[in-house]
């Protein structure tokens, strides 16, 4: 039975966390993420404000931990932001397309397909998860944009992100940003 | 033979890090890693490894070679050639012509073959000479180099990576090999000594 055990065993975790930051770190993470959404934000209170369209969703308030809390993941690099979100909203709103947003099977495969393309893209970020997810459950307001939800709020905003990005975290002496484009 | 025993990479492992040494390392970057101690040990004891089998891959039999080599002339009598041997505590030289070229190698044991002894080593002839009454050097009396040495002589070009040369040195059973260039011309030799040092070396550089 030393296959149980095993199995078991990788439950217990093998490693410890990661050091915490110091206070500077937090402060300059939570202006950073401040900064972001609240440009996000602005924006669309003065620029789509009345129309149909969205600027700020909730898959980029977790863009913006790892963009201004995690500057130098792979995960919060503008390949990965830019590249997962627009792959993850095309396979989202995909899906709907084909399978309609009533079922079960449409929001799995949206964030199953996602991965897998983030994964084999080299874009993985997670975030994405959560863009395809909102394609599907975002209800009629995002769904009637159809593909412009790729662009809009999608593609406008990690811009958005990104751009900060480079702004805010290199104004840091201690920050840089990006650790790669490509 | 299998690679693992040729490389130091692959017995020898990178010195020890504990997650908390890699926690410390770790805090005295800035910002968040989002990377676990244990990732980045077992990132570090693979790179490690690579690092290792590629320097030691790199090295070649241009950079490990004695370069100061005694060679004898194949028309050199056999009792110089052991008294240069002796002389110099070595086992053996390379054989060379009036063109510096490598004709064969001569060797404590291609003495202590044509001396009688059967296994060609030191204790075979022993052996030999405490079976017999009197000892034994009279088969090769009057020799010269040139009758003794083994030849062809197992060599290798400069570029030879360390790795072709010891499974030379363990397939033929030989102690030494000459370095020769295009032509044939004497440019080093590499003893058994020579990569012992340089292992060793490799082993306590990490």
């Amino acid at each position: 039975m030393g296959r149980v055990r095993d199995y078991v065993r990788k439950m217990a975790g093998t490693s410890i966390s990661p050091p915490g930051v110091d206070p500077g770190e937090m402060l300059f993470s939570g202006l950073g993420g401040f900064l972001g959404i609240g440009l996000l934000a602005l924006l669309e209170s003065h620029l789509v404000a009345g129309t149909d369209l969205v600027l700020l969703i909730g898959s980029f308030g977790a863009s913006a931990v790892l963009v201004y809390g995690v500057v130098k993941s792979p995960l919060a690099q503008p390949r990965n932001v830019v590249g997962g979100h627009l792959i993850s909203s095309l396979v989202g709103v995909t899906a709907v397309k084909l399978l309609g947003a009533g079922t079960w099977l449409t929001p799995a495969l949206a964030v199953g397909v996602s991965l897998i393309l983030m994964h084999a893209t080299r874009t993985l970020h997670p975030p994405g998860g959560a863009t395809a997810l909102i394609a599907v459950l975002g209800g009629p307001k995002i769904q009637q944009l159809g593909y412009l939800f790729v662009l809009v709020p999608v593609g406008a905003g990690v811009l958005v992100l990104v751009l900060v990005g480079l702004l805010f975290n290199n104004l840091l002496p201690r920050r840089r940003y990006p650790e790669f484009w490509w | 033979m299998n690679e693992e025993t040729l490389t130091p990479a692959g017995g020898a492992g990178p010195p020890e890090l504990g997650d908390e040494d890699i926690y410390e390392a770790m805090k005295e970057i800035p910002g968040y890693l989002d990377i676990t101690p244990g990732s980045f040990r077992e990132v570090y004891r693979l790179a490690y490894r690579l690092a290792r089998k590629r320097l030691f891959a790199e090295q070649t039999a241009a950079r490990l070679m004695t370069r100061e080599v005694i060679a004898v002339r194949p028309e050199t009598p056999v009792e110089e050639v052991a008294e240069a041997m002796g002389r110099a505590g070595i086992s053996g030289v390379p054989v060379v012509d009036g063109e510096n070229r490598v004709a064969g190698v001569i060797s404590e044991r291609d003495f202590l073959s044509r001396m009688g002894a059967r296994e060609g080593n030191f204790m075979s002839l022993v052996a030999l000479c405490l079976r017999t009454r009197g000892c034994v050097a009279v088969p090769i009396k009057e020799k010269r180099a040139g009758d003794l040495m083994s030849s062809p002589a197992v060599t290798v070009a400069p570029d030879t990576p360390l790795r072709d040369i010891l499974h030379l040195l363990e397939t033929r059973r030989i102690n030494r090999v000459p370095v020769t260039d295009g032509q044939g011309r004497l440019m080093g030799i590499i003893t058994r000594g020579d990569l012992l040092r340089t292992l060793g070396g490799a082993l306590w550089a990490g």
